[in-house]
């Protein structure tokens, strides 16, 4: 392993910050409504400028009341994703795992939505009602990842295969729980689509956004802190254990930690697949192994994968829109099965 | 080099200083819209929300074709700048600039419209869509009749908050004499048992609170189906053992793919329904599908076929008028008139997604 220097990983970083950059201004320019690359530019500085004010209604409108604030959810879910994928591959030393193909977004949908069923009856305050959505999906994805890591056991040690069925089945498990609930329940439930394929379209509340950029950072801040026990996991627990990791106190930490990511962006976007998978593969491709340089790079990645992706998703059939999580999928499961074929071989 | 920590940290904190510079820029730029007009009236609509509505209402979007139906019906088509891609009637209506489905509308294209007011309906679009019209400081209005007499209180209040009164009278006015001559003709009929068939695979059929089930009461019929639910699957066999008098179908003349009559008959399992092997099935127009004035020629139009000896003796001009509006039994049948994929989403996602 090339040892790691701070410049390398700034700059590593940097190229990948120019990239998003870009994807943002593709991003903000199309959509249902065309908007020219230079009125793009003028609100734009005038929004770093602070004289938001002095922007057209109908640009200001879409621009910054419309996209913005979706290009930075999906910015958010990406890295949450991505970050959560890296962390459970190193665990589970799989490169199979990711949030979604292990049933944890499935399991967040699931906390998600009886944390919105219990709401009325708990009358709570209005700030407690607001993070019980996201609590209910990080207990949600926590059970699950809890399950099925046991799932994936077989005489003390982790069984790849195993683990992958064991996920995939918990998934379609807790998928059909979740259609048994939409099919019974009426109310003011988001769309069954959420759940399932993930969307970005909805603009939220100006807090909720803080509420979810601190969450990420401090989340991936802690998964951070591990990236040398996850570089030495990869050869193997007990080798890590010997070579003086605290590995129960690792596993513990990272699995909440990237469960509280999924969690996240399940709460606010349902649950979009295979971001979690593909992201950190393309970085490992590209920028090696080294959790150092994995976990910035592959949040990066993903911020840029699920603005990508959203943007397609705005303007494929525009004006109607299609789940982001579609378009993921599609793009996904091919290369997932890419991936286990070529593991296979 | 290797990276210590503290570097490790420091790049950390760049990354966190970014983030939250994108997070402050986001913050100050959703300073609350200029809004022009500065006259509001606050009403409060009919799911019990308080809406401003700009004062006079001049540029309208419906997202949903009860609503674009309204519109038209209070001869307001002029202020109507937008609706849905499943907003078909008047042909006209087909025209205009849309905005997407019911389910996921493009706000892009809604803000670039400036709406004054746009339309919505509960049973065909989503909570979330009206959240983020809140949050772009678009007002938006929303409706929620669940029977006829509601459609008709529904619409005339619309005209009342679209600023023309007199038309939202006239229109209740017009369809409560229909409705008034039609319940004089059935009055004495014993109501027929009919299945409404919203969609055949699966076969669905409507719950009680909706506002089909009143239309089947006022054509002088009853459903079979007698769920809480509003949009309940129903299986062959308990069809088979309720045994309608009638099936009741909306048709379609946009949905080709759809089977006809004939067609039906021939599914498996269909035959033990007596109404099919008997061909009792009534065919109305997409109308009834919709809360919008024109139900009422649906109503007229079921109760035609279900009691004809009712409009035996006199065979009035009204009837041939009704016959080009409503198509023959043989014509492709949508169960449900808005069942394109959207739809269909509605329906699963949102029980009650008729609209």
């Amino acid at each position: 392993m090339k040892p790691l220097t701070l410049r390398r990983l700034l700059l590593q970083c940097s190229v990948l910050v120019v990239i998003l950059f870009v994807v943002v201004v593709v991003a903000l320019k199309f959509g249902a409504v065309p908007v020219s690359l230079y009125a793009l530019g003028r609100d734009l500085l005038r929004v770093v400028f602070g004289q938001s004010s002095q922007i057209s209604s109908d640009y200001g409108l879409i621009i910054v009341n419309i996209r913005l604030p979706r290009i930075l959810l999906g910015m958010i879910v990406g890295a949450s994703l991505s970050v959560a994928g890296t962390s459970f591959q190193a665990l589970l030393r799989n490169p199979l795992a990711d949030p979604y193909v292990l049933g944890v977004s499935s399991g967040a949908s699931l906390g998600a939505i009886l944390a919105l069923i219990v709401e009325p009856h708990l009358s709570p305050s209005p700030l407690f009602a607001a993070l019980l959505t996201p609590l209910g999906a990080f207990l949600g994805a926590t059970a699950t990842i809890a399950a099925v890591y046991f799932l994936g056991r077989r005489e003390g040690q982790i069984d790849s295969t195993t683990l992958l069925l064991g996920g995939v089945i918990t998934g379609s498990f807790l998928s059909a729980i979740i259609l048994f609930l939409m099919s019974t329940l009426t109310g003011s439930l988001r769309g069954l689509s959420f759940w399932m394929m993930g969307e970005l379209s909805t603009p939220l509340q100006k807090g909720v956004y803080w509420f979810l950029g601190i969450g990420f950072l401090v989340a991936a801040g802690v998964i951070y802190t591990t990236a040398s026990d996850l570089n030495l996991l990869l050869a193997g627990e007990k080798e890590a254990m010997h070579l003086g990791v605290d590995v129960p106190r690792v596993r513990l930490v990272v699995y909440i930690a990237a469960s509280f990511l999924t969690g996240l962006a399940v709460s606010v976007s349902g649950a979009v697949g295979y971001v979690g998978l593909i992201v950190p593969h393309v970085m490992r491709f590209i920028f090696g192994s080294d959790h150092r340089t994995l976990l910035p790079t592959a949040a990066i990645g993903g911020a840029i994968a699920v603005i990508m992706a959203d943007t397609l998703a705005r303007t494929v059939v525009a004006p109607t829109e299609v789940p982001v999580g579609a378009v993921t999928a599609v793009i996904g499961a091919p290369l997932f099965i890419y991936l286990l074929r070529r593991r296979l071989a | 080099m290797k990276v210590s920590a503290r570097q490790r940290f420091t790049c950390f904190l760049f990354a966190a200083a970014w983030l939250s510079w994108t997070a402050t820029s986001r913050a100050q730029s959703a300073s609350p819209l200029s809004t022009a007009s500065p006259a509001f009236r606050e009403v409060t609509d009919e799911t019990g929300r308080t809406v401003r509505v700009p004062q006079p209402v001049n540029r309208i979007i419906s997202l949903a074709p009860s609503l674009t139906e309204t519109v038209y019906a209070l001869g307001l088509q002029d202020r109507l700048v937008g609706d849905t891609d499943y907003c078909d009637y008047p042909a006209d209506a087909q025209k205009k600039t849309k905005v997407g489905g019911g389910i996921s509308p493009s706000l892009e294209v809604i803000a670039s419209l400036h709406p004054d007011l746009v339309l919505v309906t509960k049973s065909f679009n989503r909570l979330e869509t009206v959240h983020s019209l809140d949050n772009l400081g678009i007002s938006s209005y929303a409706t929620d009749p669940h029977t006829i007499e509601e459609i008709i209180a529904s619409s005339k209040k619309l005209s009342d908050v679209l600023g023309v009164p007199e038309a939202g009278v006239a229109v209740a006015a017009d369809m409560q004499r229909h409705l008034g001559d039609l319940q004089k003709r059935l009055r004495a009929l014993p109501p027929k048992r009919v299945l409404f068939v919203v969609w055949h695979q699966p076969l669905t059929s409507v719950g009680k609170h909706t506002f089909i089930a009143d239309t089947l009461r006022l054509a002088g019929a009853v459903s079979i189906v007698d769920a809480e639910q509003d949009w309940p699957q129903v299986s062959l066999e308990e069809v088979a053992r309720l045994q309608p008098d009638f099936l009741v179908f909306s048709a379609s003349h946009s949905d080709a793919v759809s089977p006809t009559v004939d067609a039906l008959a021939a599914l498996p399992g269909w035959n033990i329904v007596e109404a099919v092997s008997n061909r009792r099935i009534a065919v109305i127009s997409e109308a009834v599908n919709r809360p919008a004035p024109r139900i009422v020629s649906a109503i007229e139009d079921l109760a035609r076929q279900l009691h004809p000896d009712a409009f035996m003796e006199k065979p009035e001009s009204g009837k041939e008028k009704l016959q080009k509006e409503n198509p023959a039994p043989n014509l492709p049948l949508a169960a449900h008139s808005s069942f394109s994929p959207d739809a269909a989403q509605a329906q699963m996602f949102f029980p009650g997604g008729c609209a």
